[in-house]
């Protein structure tokens, strides 16, 4: 039964011109520029070191820290957006967490606001109490310091010695877990008095067990309702101001919003919501509240438009709503959601410079029984998702092809069309049978979420840790050419010293070599991410987001000792497309044609193909051997053999939460990053040039896009449990309706076949080109990245000379365009 | 015949047919047609295509080629009276400057090919054409094609001159066949000869008894080439032609220079045919001429 009541599914006829407050709020969210906040820093700070009781449970430590700070943290209105609260105290603000990274601040306390690349404004006395009261506090407690305490003089020792080495892999605990779906139907049911009622009631069963056990779990029920004390708290002090601001008001109009939203703050998220607005505005407090505990990244709010459906759908039976109404809401929650980013030093520019937070929501797909579950709500959302066209929250749409009719998936298109870049499409087949590949239920696979970029979560059910660990393919690779060493380390023994490659007689004898230096690889990943964890058992427990889940409440358990029903980590690859290529090169050339032999083809690896020779090579290197994203059997294979590799070997470490590894291949901006540290490689890349994103061919290897789209796709489902980022270029057209079909046909045989995620840049070599010459000219240019948008302004050299050349296809014809930057782009 | 002569294999086709469709260019076509698009696939043998901006002049080819062929100053050039079309030049190219247009391709191998878009053509109503040159040329082997394809249930389209024999086309090829894009071009014989240097007739005999067994799968196609076809004579016979055919869908091709660069490489200059595509005004006014049909996009 379809739960469209809409006459348009378009809305066309909703513009930014009618919608008054969501262009104001939109022309905003472009003016401000951000600010770091130090409100949270501040008060854990003072908590920890006036009021802490170690003796206390972690989890009764953390809870009482947050409660400590969501009690003082200041509401404030800080433009005419209809919801109340606000992540940080500044209207674009970047909250500081000092038990990770914030101290990388330190040395730029005098330089981050005037700093030439994407500065965040710190005053001068907030930079001070920085300086002297908070910091020193943290210099020994953050749990990269914890980590190395724990491991220092034991053998795990060489792993974090890899990692902030930055070349190998990146252990993301040291900067967040964050990465959830939270799951807020029972909070909009309930409120959060009822959970708290619920907590109250386990604590005193648990208490009756009279063991050790019990009394953990009693601690853990008790700082659940600690924490989300805290959250109703922060919520009766927006009311309150709220109410206050009514009072100095003059305009009567604007008196009356503050005194709507004073009376909305007193019901949610306190009392059950009642009302479509309360619901919009429970769900926005509550991602505020989390906040307080993890810091903001990935934080993904999930299936909203099936959340919120039921108010939406009450509201408008019972005349209490409109159309209008419900895309200004749905609106300004977006503009909300936009209202803060992550601090970023100088250094991690290169990293990941002009990432956002990434909270991702998910569009569309089926219900838990298999039914098609799009409705109203989520063309509204993709209406407004079309009008704002801003880097967060993060939007993808599900699709099955199967349930969801051919018009939701043409909408889609059509919309991706409009922006050039957003949503992203997920295959719900592909990624459903992904999730059940993982033991999950049928019923919570089809209610999987984005979690992040790309990574997959039934929703509030999976705590899945999803950037967990980061794996740059192309270091076991160097090691497996170079008997264990790689030339960015010299002459240091990294790896098992395995044989020479040239005393090799096989390829199944590199591939052993190369799998040899690998999997070593991923245990010390693994066993550091292992270390970590442990330190965020002690450290960093999340019993207010436990509060928000399914598990945790029935096991007494937090999230962080695997209190939830699923308690995955996920590691993701960096360079796959390079080291695909490279190993069918080697395959190729020297086991197969004998064209060269092992020993010279590494000399001019390790030469960098200098010389006319070195040229000739390499050339013949990049255009003659088999490459992944054209149905090459040799290609094929090879990439299947990772990708089937990698899901085994993950799939065979349980982690401290006691669930599996999950391999994914997004990459964010670390294959910029990691490729021009990177020294030349067996397909012909020269030392330094970028690496190819997510699971995307490498640039110009894939000149078809059937082929390519096919040869991705075959490696689509139960082996790539964290999903894949595919980023695809197409020139746009000028008629946009016949490319809309197109496109819509396009991602359905892509997705039939198997693939699991793509998403779209809608541009053309030129205006990229031009975009980098002249930012000016695009202020607001939105592309996607590596599952997630980003002001391409923003973004680093290397990140924006990345995006230019990634191969771009023509729709018209399924073809490849060359990219000839002597003529700026032009064909 | 086995194995059939193949210029290109073009995925992603959406101008030949509905949907999104995979077009096979035979190579090979008795007709020479001074606008043809593409002229690589006239010949009816493999010929070696070379593309002097990829070259660097590394001479790996030169030291390859049994026949001497090959001259390499800056960059290669190739004598083509001296080329087999062996190959072998460009399996050691670095730079892909060299490629061989035409390969032979089993029945098998080259459904295979094709059946990798199945999911696309599913998708969008598509499917496979042949094209070319002119597929009827290599009948035999079109006919087994077309009938693993329709096994296959795969949408099936021909692009065709109609130059070919209608007994052995109506039994081997029309039964497995969806549609049919029928080229005419020229309608008096003599002026077709002069041009194409094959008269009409058996062309348009085949028009007319392709209609009488499958009116609807038939869809005339009229290029629109200024100074060759695009005049007012010519139309007008055309249009007159086609409706004493009953013919019920045509198209119109506009005039593109697409095939002027390739015909360069093999041919030499043509200066008789315009730089620049048709615009629309003048699609627009031959449009008129043909009220009594429908218009169907190429």
């Amino acid at each position: 039964m379809t739960k469209i009541t809409l006459d348009d599914i378009s809305l066309k006829d909703f513009t930014l011109g009618n919608l008054p407050r969501l262009q104001e709020l939109r022309r905003l969210s472009f003016a401000r520029k951000p600010e770091i906040c130090i409100e949270r820093a501040r008060y854990v700070t003072r908590y920890l070191r006036d009021k802490d009781d170690p003796t206390d449970s972690p989890e009764v430590r953390q809870a009482r820290k947050v409660n400590y700070f969501l009690q003082r943290k200041r509401p404030v209105f800080h433009d005419h957006n209809l919801l109340a609260g606000s992540t940080t105290s500044k209207a674009l603000g970047a909250p500081l967490f000092p038990e990770f990274f914030a101290l990388t601040l330190w040395p730029e306390l005098d330089t981050v606001s005037t700093r030439a690349k994407n500065p965040q404004k710190l005053t001068p006395d907030e930079a001070r109490e920085l300086n002297l009261e908070i910091f020193p506090y943290w210099m020994d407690k953050n749990v990269l310091e914890l980590t190395r305490k724990r491991i220092s003089n034991t053998e795990s020792a060489q792993s974090l010695k890899l990692f902030e080495s930055l070349v190998f892999f990146i252990a993301a605990k040291a900067g967040c877990i964050s990465h959830a779906v939270p799951a807020y139907e029972a909070m909009l049911e309930l409120g959060l008095s009822g959970l708290i009622d619920m907590a109250s009631v386990r604590e005193a069963a648990a208490f009756l067990l009279a063991s050790d056990e019990g009394d953990r779990q009693a601690d853990f029920y008790r700082a659940v309702q600690i924490s989300l004390q805290g959250i109703i708290q922060y919520a009766e002090h927006l009311a309150d101001e709220a109410v206050t601001l009514a009072g100095v008001a003059d305009d009567p109009e604007v008196r009356q919003e503050f005194l709507d939203m004073a009376k909305v703050c007193q019901q949610v998220p306190a009392g059950p919501a009642t009302t479509f607005r309360e619901a919009v505005n429970a769900i926005w407090i509550c991602q505020v509240g989390i906040h307080a505990e993890n810091i903001n990244m990935a934080m993904s709010p999930g299936r909203l438009d099936q959340i919120l459906y039921p108010y939406y759908k009450r509201d408008m039976e019972a005349g209490r709503l409109d159309i209008g109404r419900a895309i200004e809401l749905i609106g300004c929650l977006w503009l909300k959601i936009a209202d803060n980013v992550t601090m970023v030093p100088e250094a991690s520019e290169e990293m990941f410079g002009g990432a956002g937070t990434v909270p991702a929501i998910t569009l569309g797909g089926v219900d838990a029984d298999g039914e098609d579950a799009v409705n109203d709500l989520t063309y509204i959302m993709l209406r407004v998702t079309e009008l704002l066209c801003i880097r967060d929250p993060n939007v993808n749409a599900r699709y099955d092809y199967e349930k969801n009719s051919s018009d939701y998936c043409r909408r889609v298109s059509e919309v991706i069309l409009n922006t050039k870049a957003v949503p992203a499409f997920f295959n719900d087949h592909a990624n459903i049978t992904a999730l059940t590949g993982q033991g999950e239920s049928i019923e919570h696979a089809r209610d999987y979420a984005v979690i992040g970029c790309v990574e997959l979560a039934s929703s509030g059910r999976d705590y899945p840790a999803s950037s967990s660990i980061m794996l740059n393919l192309a270091a076991p690779l160097e090691m497996a050419l170079f008997c264990g060493k790689r030339p960015i380390t010299g002459e240091e023994q990294i790896g098992p010293s395995t044989p020479d490659p040239a005393t090799l007689n096989s390829f199944e004898e590199f591939w052993e070599v190369f799998k040899t230096q690998l999997d070593w690889l991923i245990e010390k990943a693994i066993e550091l991410n292992e270390h970590m964890g442990a330190v965020h058992q002690q450290m960093m427990p999340s019993p207010l987001l436990s509060a928000f889940f399914e598990g945790p409440l029935d096991k007494g358990k937090d999230l962080v000792q695997g209190g939830s029903l699923y308690n995955s980590s996920g590691a993701t690859h960096i360079a796959f497309a390079d080291v695909v290529d490279s190993l069918n090169a080697i395959e190729q050339t020297v086991f197969i044609d004998k064209k060269y032999r092992f020993a010279e083809l590494l000399q001019m690896v390790k030469a960098d193909f200098a010389g006319a020779e070195g040229e000739k090579m390499r050339l013949y290197l990049k255009n003659r051997a088999p490459k992944y994203g054209t149905e090459h059997p040799l290609a094929r294979k090879n990439a299947r053999n990772i990708v089937g590799h990698l899901f085994n070997l993950y799939q065979s470490h349980t982690n401290y939460r006691g669930g599996l590894y999950r391999p994914a291949y997004w990459t964010m901006t670390n294959h910029a990053g990691l490729g021009k540290i990177t020294g030349a490689l067996p397909h012909g890349r020269k030392s330094g040039e970028l690496f190819a994103s997510g699971i995307t061919p490498v640039s110009g290897a894939a000149p078809e896009l059937t082929a390519c789209l096919n040869a991705v796709a075959e490696l689509g489902g139960e082996c790539v449990p964290g999903c894949w980022a595919l980023n695809i270029k197409y020139s746009p057209e000028t008629d946009v309706e016949k490319m809309t079909e197109r496109f819509a046909q396009t991602i359905e045989a892509y997705f039939r076949s198997g693939g699991q995620q793509v998403q779209f840049n809608i541009m053309t070599y030129e205006m990229l080109l031009d975009a980098k010459k002249h930012p000016e000219k695009y202020p607001e240019l939105m592309v996607r990245v590596s599952g997630y948008s980003a002001y391409f302004k923003d973004l680093n050299e290397l990140m924006k000379d990345e995006l230019i050349t990634r191969t771009m296809y023509d729709l018209a014809n399924g073809k490849s365009v060359a990219y000839l930057p002597e003529n700026g782009g032009k064909q | 015949m086995k194995k059939a002569l193949v210029g290109e294999i073009g995925r992603y086709a959406v101008h030949d047919g509905p949907g999104i469709r995979t077009t096979v260019f035979f190579k090979g076509c008795p007709l020479r047609c001074p606008w043809c698009h593409n002229p690589e696939l006239i010949a009816d043998r493999p010929e070696i295509a070379f593309f002097s901006d990829r070259c660097i002049g590394c001479g790996e080819c030169r030291e390859l080629c049994p026949e001497a062929a090959l001259e390499v100053d800056k960059i290669a050039r190739i004598n083509r009276s001296r080329c087999s079309g062996c190959g072998l030049c460009v399996e050691s190219c670095p730079t892909r400057a060299l490629e061989l247009v035409g390969r032979r391709y089993d029945v098998e191998e080259l459904t295979s090919i094709l059946l990798r878009d199945r999911l696309f053509y599913q998708a969008s109503g598509g499917g496979v054409t042949l094209s070319g040159g002119e597929p009827t040329a290599q009948l035999a082997f079109c006919g087994k094609l077309l009938q693993r394809l329709h096994r296959e249930g795969i949408h099936t389209a021909i692009e065709t001159n109609g130059f070919f024999d209608w007994d052995k086309f109506e039994a081997i090829c029309l039964p497995y066949l969806d549609l049919i894009l029928f080229d005419v071009k020229i309608a008096d014989s003599g002026r077709h000869r002069e041009i194409t240097g094959i008269g009409n007739e058996v062309i348009l005999a085949n028009l007319q008894r392709l209609l009488d067994a499958r009116p609807d799968d038939v869809i005339a196609r009229i290029p629109l080439i200024p100074g060759y076809t695009a005049d007012q004579e010519n139309i007008t016979r055309l249009a007159a032609l086609l409706k004493e055919f009953k013919v019920r869908r045509c198209s119109l091709l506009p005039y593109h220079p697409y095939g002027l660069a390739k015909a360069e490489k093999t041919r030499g200059k043509d200066n008789t045919l315009p730089q620049k595509p048709m615009n629309n005004r003048a699609l627009h006014k031959w449009k008129r001429f043909f009220t009594d049909f429908d218009i169907v996009d190429p």
